[in-house]
């Protein structure tokens, strides 16, 4: 891993989005930030398993179309969301209230550890070793707005610091994408009421990622491919078809692109790697 | 008055004889039967004094004693009438010493021969020891495939009597049947579409490998693993016999059949069912009965897992041992191991129109059923689709005959010994260990997988291209 550097808002290395706050802080950066579309998912830790299954398929589906996943390496739906972009392609992005060598919650030092591995990167506007403290969650939630170019918000409650990341987003023009849940449901109060106040509900994986594109221009699963193969994978069972070789061809062709780490196998897809 | 006439048991997957002893006493009328028979074997007392005296032939209203030695061996089953009613007549000095002929069958009450399953276990010892048998005619010419058996076939017991006093010499044996070349039961030629699956099986076939197919239910797994034993290369004799002495000691009567055995038992088998068991003799599980064919686990995940690991012994040595009371007994247990399985308990994961319900915890629940050790013996393991409608159609597939001829081929050379891995193919299996898309016990798998597909190409060496397939034909369930 690299050693975490201090960056200053007028270096090149920057994130751009930063650049949007009125006081734009210097950061800590772990890692790298990938030069990708950014989308924020983000919400309650004390989420539901419906909620943790959507922030997990969405944070795969923002992969997929190749652009990368914020969120806030919290418990509950930040996790879930960073897992979800770790399994398709890694490269994700996490911002922490802590200091930027303090994984909380320790939970989630996997996480932490798989993001650096995967060429993400961690930021923080904290010095290295600085504790969790309660107050400074808010305010990484402006950070997490500001380097995201769209925020999704899955389970909220009334209160909370995933209302305060949509606050913060609308209010830079950052577009804020919400799940709409039961009206009874605590979970769902604070979401719903964004939707009320006018943010987008999000109907789905496939509904996400085509409002998303509005936004960021077409995925990038849509326009790039790694010998015939988009971001999203494809079945092996396709591939024949797709590159008009025998099945014994297929093979030979798909085991050298393994070897050389161009392409790997999850489940029953083959994907670019 | 004494005479001894010698029958046959099969013991493991091999063949004991036994020696059917005989005494007419003085005392009047009594049947006595020692040396640990079953029950059937039991009332073979009342079957001979029947069929005897439907014959036609005097029984002896005497104290008869039979003692089937050696006595320490359980016996059962009705194959012991006939050498037990030729033992009294010949005692009695109504018939002629029967000699060393071997003799099985079960008697009718009106006299009449029926086969039983250890018909071909007589023929067997026939021709180990040099001596002719005698057998039920419905199966004589069955079993005379035997290579070096001389067998005689007799339909009644005064047939028996009429053959032994005339002797057995003045008589031709039976002529084995000719061999017809029956069409595998099951052709690829039915399969549309599938192609990585139809390329797995052949590979598989060539090389011995275990595979593994999973996919959604109405994908063809099934439909295809039935199509295995039809592209392996028919049984030589020697197979052909080994087979069914095994088959005969579950009680099967296979004849000589040159097909490879196919067994596909339920998840719901117990442990014997699968590796043998039997109360008072051993009777061999499904893995014996698939000796030299394919063992087909259908719904592998739904079998109990304990069930599961007991395959792990008799696949691993090619031999499982069944200990019973009163008797152990080996018997072979070299097969082609296939199991298929849904992704899920559902089935539906991953299906390109149902949805899966299962939640995700209970579908890794699900594959743990399968233990890691018993997943590492498949070297092959592939996705089977739903078929879609498009490939449905089209062009004829390939029939078995084809694909056999290949399989056999390639089973030639890989026979013919250890093949050469180039260096550029052995730089491709370090590449795959270093970028840690391979442990090392994976390599093991993917380079015997890439032996067996460049013998498939009649190819001098293992080469890069037969490391890459191989490598493809390797995915984690």
């Amino acid at each position: 891993m690299t050693a975490p550097t201090l960056i200053r808002p007028d270096v090149d290395a920057y994130p751009i989005g930063l650049r949007d706050l009125e006081d734009p802080p210097p950061v800590w950066i772990a890692g790298t930030v990938p030069a990708l579309p950014a989308v924020a998912v983000v919400g309650t830790r004390r989420c539901t398993r419906y909620g943790l299954d959507l922030a997990e398929a969405f944070g795969g589906v923002i992969a997929g179309a190749g652009w990368t996943t914020v969120s806030g390496l919290a418990r509950g739906i930040d996790a879930a969301a960073h897992r979800g972009c770790l399994r398709l392609s890694g490269g994700a992005v996490a911002v922490l209230g802590s200091g930027i060598d303090v994984c909380y919650p320790r939970e989630n030092q996997p996480i932490y550890d798989e993001i650096l591995g995967t060429g993400g990167a961690i930021l923080s506007e904290y010095p290295p070793g600085t504790p969790p403290d309660r107050w400074r969650f808010p305010a990484r939630n402006r950070l997490i707005a500001a380097i995201s170019q769209a925020v999704v918000v899955v389970e909220a409650a009334a209160t909370g610091g995933a209302l305060i990341t949509a606050r913060l987003a609308a209010e830079m023009g950052r577009p804020v994408f919400v799940v709409p849940g039961d009206v009874e449901r605590e979970m769902s109060e604070g979401c719903n009421r964004l939707i009320r106040d006018g943010a987008h509900p999000v109907l789905g994986s496939s509904d996400l990622v085509e409002e998303l594109s509005l936004v960021l221009g077409p995925p990038a699963s849509l326009t790039d491919t790694t010998h015939g193969i988009p971001a999203q994978g494809v079945r092996l069972s396709d591939l024949p078809d797709i590159w008009s070789l025998t099945i014994t061809e297929t093979l030979v062709k798909l085991g050298r692109l393994e070897v050389e780490g161009k392409v790997k196998r999850l489940g029953d897809y083959v994907v670019p790697s | 008055m004494y005479a001894a006439t010698t029958s046959v048991a099969l013991v493991g997957g091999d063949v004991r004889p036994v020696e059917v002893q005989v005494h007419v006493g003085r005392q009047s009328d009594q049947f006595k039967l020692s040396g640990l028979p079953d029950a059937a074997l039991r009332e073979a007392k009342d079957r001979v004094r029947a069929a005897v005296m439907s014959s036609g032939v005097n029984f002896p209203n005497r104290t008869v004693t039979v003692n089937l030695a050696p006595a320490h061996l359980p016996k059962s089953g009705t194959d012991f009438d006939l050498p037990i009613a030729l033992g009294v007549l010949a005692a009695s000095r109504e018939i002629p010493h029967p000699g060393n002929a071997v003799v099985v069958g079960e008697l009718a009450l009106d006299g009449s021969v029926r086969s039983g399953a250890s018909t071909i276990g007589a023929a067997v010892l026939s021709a180990r020891s040099g001596t002719p048998c005698l057998v039920a005619a419905g199966s004589a010419s069955d079993v005379a495939a035997v290579p070096g058996a001389t067998v005689h076939g007799v339909s009644t017991l005064a047939e028996a009597v009429e053959l032994l006093r005339t002797g057995l010499s003045h008589h031709p044996p039976a002529t084995p049947e000719p061999r017809v070349e029956a069409p595998p039961g099951a052709d690829l030629a039915d399969v549309r579409g599938q192609p990585l699956a139809r390329r797995a099986i052949e590979v598989a076939a060539a090389g011995d490998h275990h595979l593994l197919l999973h996919g959604p239910p109405g994908g063809g797994k099934t439909m295809l693993a039935r199509r295995l034993p039809g592209i392996l290369p028919i049984l030589s004799e020697e197979e052909a016999v080994e087979v069914a002495l095994v088959h005969a000691a579950a009680g099967y009567r296979r004849g000589l059949s040159r097909e490879r055995p196919f067994r596909a038992p339920h998840h719901t088998a117990s442990r014997a069912a699968l590796v043998g068991g039997g109360s008072g003799v051993a009777v061999p599980g499904e893995v014996s009965l698939a000796h030299r064919g394919v063992l087909f686990l259908d719904e592998m995940a739904e079998f109990p897992r304990g069930n599961l690991d007991t395959l792990r012994q008799p696949l691993e040595d090619g031999i499982v041992t069944v200990a019973r009371r009163g008797i152990t007994a080996s018997f072979p247990s070299l097969f082609h191991l296939v199991a298929a399985t849904n992704p899920c308990p559902c089935g539906y994961l991953d299906d390109r129109r149902r949805p899966c319900v299962c939640r995700p915890a209970t579908v890794s629940r699900y594959r743990q059923r399968v233990s890691g050790p018993l997943l590492d013996r498949f070297d092959l393991v592939v996705k089977v689709d739903r078929l879609e409608a498009v490939a449905a159609t089209g062009p004829s597939p390939e029939a078995s005959k084809a694909v056999r001829s290949r399989v056999t081929a390639a089973r030639q050379v890989l026979a013919g010994g250890p093949m050469a891995v180039g260096t550029a193919a052995e730089n491709l299996l370090i590449g795959a260990l270093e970028t840690a898309l391979l442990t090392a016990r994976g390599v093991d798998r993917v380079r015997r997988v890439a032996v067996t597909i460049a013998a498939l190409e009649s190819a001098p060496g293992v080469a890069e291209d037969h490391v890459a397939e191989a490598l493809a034909l390797r995915a984690d369930w």
